[in-house]
């Protein structure tokens, strides 16, 4: 059974120039190119013929979207490392553990942090550790190579220009010191979409949270970690109140009402909030 | 003595772990499977399937579809007006006019590649008109209720089958005993409890596929993953009105059935679709989403279980209704019915019983066999009510059991009279599990300041209820070196029968099961023939068969030898291959120079090869009458008794499957290893199904997760502890006394999963499956009807 039910070329440039060029070409072809990486997505969307190309581009053996390690005080995650490999790489449990919940281990061997960052799925669990680290981004496209805050150009899904593509994410390696805090609430499988993933990390600042399979997107609220981080109130009146300011409605599907999520929420961030404010880490 | 025993000597294969025949196949994934068959004269049908669960069909254009290149047919509706059905010919092979469930078939495109043929599928265009919806079986039920059937009362349908035209009703059967107004007045206290669940999957490994041919002189050769060669064989004839010689049905290796293969469907549309390509082969599989929606499913349930007993714990009323989802047509779905009637007060005596059992169209996914064959559903009615009833009564639900257990001498549903080789020991499941629970030790015990963790038990039968009719042959023949082949028309589903019918085969020759070989295809041109590889009949039907034939070869090896060795027959013994005087053992010839006759040192040759045949039917069966429930659809009931243990999170109620146990009455454990794996596959998988299995249907009964990704079955890592034992009281029927085991290991598991999940959370919990969100309902009090569940 051919998987993918529609032809299409593949390319597989060596840099990241040949890579947007060719994106270039081939969109002004009519080829609606996608940026290729570990191709789950594309794979599985393609044979429901949710996704359509005449055109992939392999980006993954290019070396910077393959760079794993620590650079000027950052770690730097190449955008085409697995989600294995970060994890197993053990540098920064928050993001590896994290992106550990995301589907199985087989997948994860494909899955890639930048594949799962630019998913057309709602949950994109692993850019969570990235937005409560202020973690930048390094983009390429027809307009240059530029590098951002994440929190800039993160707003429901990634913002990216047309023949953009996602090289790499940078953390400050600081960060991998700090109590963090990663749950993942399912409706009832050890594999599965979230009910309810929570990352979290405690800086001198505060508590910091983002959030997936909440609402319909993922998401940090500074406002909800003002509330939150409010230490005169008692932690369930914090969360009670932070989810009067959540930035969209409940999700309520066929993982679980919006009732029930909210309610799943509320638990695991109670039993978040306790271990950051002890200064313990919890990470499943 | 069982069958096979001849008294005295020890068992040297019977009970031995041998490994499974195909295992060696199956690790290194050379096993070929129906789907791995590839041939460059193939052509490849793809399926078109309609997005609404009840519509009407306005128009099929096909007009750009049939002009992609490659593409040869097309097949709608309109190309074959035969209507199919086991048990109600009920159904179109592809849909015409109108389509009745989310995923029924509307046109079938051959061409001469899978992928062409599935772009030009994409191109068909079909107009529906979509009608109103029916959801479950009581919405079926109520006046005003959209009809599905409108013509039920013209359909051909088998005996036993007792439809009600006019509504939504397929089948009906009443099962009676005693005087229920006499049983309601000895009642002291009376409960009453409500179950339900909805239509799930099977989720065999293997995805279903079949090729079909029809070669030039009209024999039709089909090769399919099923579960039921012969009866493809038989329908096929019946409906395309050939004769069943004609007919010629190969069953390779099969990827897990659990019930689902032994539907006929997807071998009759890719007959349609050789018959559109000038009788070419064609190949037709299913994609999983097909397989999950399309194909036959497991049944759903409502049902009111409504019990009387005295205040010491004796039920002396019981009245039952049943209402089975059997979805848009009704296949097997009437006679999982007649099978859960025909046990449906569980393993129970109750003097007096009214059981009400229906089938029910809905615009769901239609149903067909799943392991266990209606009665992990109708266990799951009667085990939710015992345990309230024990709530009710203050007794100990397992001491209320025991007082209730039907034992020999008590009639069972069907007035069959239960004996000691009929009837399973479920009293010594029950000691041994109630040891192994730690039942006395405690019930409820709170973990820490969240944390609960609670047993739940439960027990069952299960009569293993076949056409009266059905039989099952074998036959063995030799090779040159002395070891033996043997075949029977048992499809090996991965349940390891062909292997335990080695073990028999070799236990009585006295030799190795090593030194036996098993077809692993089962073809109906020369295999000889079993009825269909299910309700747990291998080992039994087979089995006897393999017995026969056998002793069939050994009387044909004795009278050659009493040639050669000048001795009587009757002082004939086989044993280690060779077959010796039993007075004077060194008097002795080994089988390897009489097995194809012997050859005087001269050259002159007496006898030839040697073929043993044999045959099995079950005695004395007739079929239930369906206003009284009176007959004897099956020979024995199969016991065990189960235990779960949980660990509830009381805040979200999540909660964690500690230890599952189940203990079985085997009759004889055949092969230890593989009937150990039986059970906890079995067990497994009804815990799968209590856990999570369900098909989760939008307001048009759409169905929401067709997909792996979406619809979550148990994974390996994430089952608890199994704890399995055997009680060996042998079934005088079953050879060397065994016991049926396939299904049994599942039946009871949803209601244990319950009954533990409701002592732990506190509240009763009746609906399948146990999601954490439900119990989380059921504990705050809000209604059970969010889109999740």
């Amino acid at each position: 059974m051919p998987m993918i039910p529609f032809p299409f070329d593949y390319y597989r440039p060596a840099t990241l120039q040949e890579a947007v060029a060719l994106f270039g070409e081939l969109d002004a072809g009519g080829k609606r190119p996608l940026y290729y990486n570990g191709g789950t997505e594309i794979l599985t969307l393609g044979r429901m013929r949710e996704v359509h190309t005449e055109a992939v581009i392999d980006v993954k053996r290019i070396p910077e979207c393959r760079m794993l390690g620590r650079h000027a005080g950052m770690f730097v995650w190449g955008a085409s490392l697995t989600l294995s490999e970060v994890h197993d790489a053990g540098l920064f449990p928050l993001l590896g553990k994290t992106g550990a919940g995301v589907a199985d281990r087989t997948s994860r061997n494909k899955i890639t942090l930048g594949g799962n960052i630019c998913s057309q799925f709602i949950y994109k669990e692993a850019v969570l550790p990235l937005l409560v680290t202020d973690s930048l981004v390094r983009i390429v496209g027809p307009t240059g190579d530029r590098v951002a805050p994440i929190g800039q150009l993160f707003d429901q899904t990634l913002r990216l220009g047309g023949g953009d593509l996602l090289v790499q994410a940078m953390t400050a390696t600081g960060y991998a010191e700090l109590p963090y805090v990663t749950i993942k609430r399912r409706k009832s499988s050890a594999i599965d979409y979230p009910l309810v993933t929570i990352a979290a990390i405690r800086t001198q600042e505060g508590m910091r949270f983002a959030f997936s399979g909440l609402c319909a997107f993922p998401f940090r609220s500074l406002e909800m970690e003002d509330i939150l981080n409010n230490r005169e109130l008692p932690i369930a009146q914090r969360i009670q109140l932070a989810s009067a300011a959540l930035p969209g409605p409940i999700l309520n599907d066929i993982k679980g009402s919006a009732l029930y999520r909210k309610h799943v929420w509320s638990v695991a961030m109670t039993e978040a909030m306790e271990a950051l404010e002890k200064g313990a880490s919890i990470g499943r | 003595m069982a069958p096979g025993e001849s008294g005295g000597s020890a068992l040297a294969e019977i009970g031995r772990s041998v490994p499974k025949k195909e295992s060696f196949y199956k690790v290194t994934g050379t096993a070929r499977y129906t789907g791995d068959r590839t041939e460059a004269r193939y052509l490849h049908a793809s399926l078109k399937i309609s997005p609404h669960a009840h519509a009407r069909i306005l128009g099929i254009d096909v007009a750009r579809a049939r002009a992609l290149p490659g593409v040869r047919a097309i097949v709608t509706g309109a190309d074959c007006d035969v209507l199919t059905g086991e048990e109600i010919r009920d159904r179109p092979i592809v849909a015409r006019d109108r389509v009745r469930y989310h995923g029924e078939v509307v046109a079938v495109v051959v061409a001469d590649t899978e992928t062409q043929a599935r772009q030009a599928v994409d191109l068909i265009e079909v107009r529906y008109e979509p009608l109103p919806v029916v959801q479950s079986p009581t919405e079926a039920m109520r006046p005003g209720a959209p009809i599905l059937h409108e013509r039920l009362g013209e359909y051909e349908k088998g005996p036993g089958v007792v439809p009600v035209p006019g509504t939504n009703i397929a089948s009906i059967i009443y099962v009676r005993l005693g005087d229920m107004t006499q049983g309601w007045a000895l009642s002291e206290t009376i409960v009453e409890n409500a179950i339900s669940f909805k239509p799930s999957d099977h989720a065999a490994m293997e995805t279903r596929s079949a090729i079909a041919e029809i070669l030039p002189d009209g024999r039709i050769h089909v090769v399919s993953s099923t579960q039921a060669p012969f009866a493809v064989k038989m329908y096929m004839a019946k409906y395309f009105g050939t004769e069943a010689g004609q007919v010629e049905v190969e069953a390779p290796l099969v990827g897990g059935a659990y019930g689902g293969k032994a539907a006929i469907q997807l071998e009759l549309i890719a007959y349609l679709a050789s018959r559109a390509a000038g009788g070419r082969p064609v190949k037709a599989m299913y994609t999983r989403l097909q397989d999950m929606i399309t194909a036959p499913c497991h049944i759903g349930l409502e049902a009111i279980v409504r019990l009387g007993s005295t205040k010491e714990g004796k039920i002396v009323a019981a009245h039952l209704t049943y209402r089975f989802d059997g979805g848009a047509y009704d296949d097997k779905s009437s006679d999982v019915a007649r099978a859960a009637a025909g046990d449906c007060t569980g393993p129970y005596a109750f003097e007096h019983l009214h059981c009400e059992c229906l089938t029910v169209y809905t615009n769901h996914p239609y149903a067909s066999a799943f392991r266990g064959y209606g009665h992990a559903e109708l266990t799951f009615a009667i085990e939710r009510a015992i345990d309230a009833l024990a709530e009710e009564l203050q007794i100990d639900p397992w001491t209320l059991r025991m007082i209730n257990i039907a034992r020999p001498g008590d009639l069972a549903p069907t007035r069959d009279l239960l004996n000691e080789s009929n009837l399973g020991d479920l009293p010594a499941c029950m000691e041994r599990m109630k040891a192994l629970a730690g039942w006395d030790d405690w019930k409820v015990r709170q973990v820490d300041d969240f944390r609960i963790r609670a047993k739940g038990i439960s027990c069952f039968w299960k009569n293993s209820s076949i056409d009266p009719n059905a039989s099952s042959g074998a036959i063995v023949s030799f090779n040159v070196d002395g070891s033996m082949n043997l075949d029977t028309g048992v499809v090996e589903l991965g349940t390891g029968t062909r292997t335990v019918l080695a073990q028999i085969l070799a236990e009585r020759m006295r030799m190795r099961t090593e030194r036996i070989h098993v077809r692993s295809v089962v073809d109906t041109a020369i295999s000889p023939e079993h009825w269909k590889t299910v309700a747990s009949r291998g080992v039994f039907m087979a089995g006897r068969a393999v017995l026969h034939a056998a002793d069939d070869a050994i009387r044909q090896l004795k009278a050659i030898a009493a040639c050669v060795l000048r001795a009587d027959p009757e002082d004939l013994e086989l044993g280690d291959e060779e077959v010796f005087v039993r007075g004077d053992p060194h008097v002795r010839i080994e089988v390897k120079k009489i097995c194809y006759g012997y050859m005087f040192p001269n050259g002159n040759t007496i006898g030839g090869q040697i073929i043993g045949r044999g045959a099995y039917t079950q005695r004395r069966m007739n079929p239930m009458n369906p206003f009284t429930g009176e007959g004897t659809p099956g020979p024995e009931w199969n016991v065990g008794a189960h235990s779960v243990e949980v660990e509830l999170d009381t805040r979200d109620c999540t909660y964690r499957i500690v230890k599952a146990i189940s203990v079985n009455d085997a009759g004889r454990v055949m092969n230890r290893m593989g009937a150990l794996g039986q059970i906890k596959g079995a067990m497994s998988m009804g815990l799968s199904f209590a856990n999570r299995e369900t098909f989760l249907f939008d307001n048009e009964a759409r169905v929401q997760n067709p997909t792996l990704r979406d619809y979550s079955i148990f994974r390996y890592g994430e089952n608890p502890e199994y704890v399995v034992e055997f009680v060996e009281r042998p079934c005088l029927d079953g050879p060397y006394g065994a016991r049926a085991l396939g299904e049994h290991g599942l039946i009871g598991m949803p209601a244990a999963l319950a009954s533990a999940l409701s002592r732990a959370s506190g509240v009763r919990l009746n609906r399948l499956p146990l999601f954490p969100e439900r119990i989380w309902r059921a504990r705050m009090g809000y209604a059970d009807d969010s889109v999740s569940l």
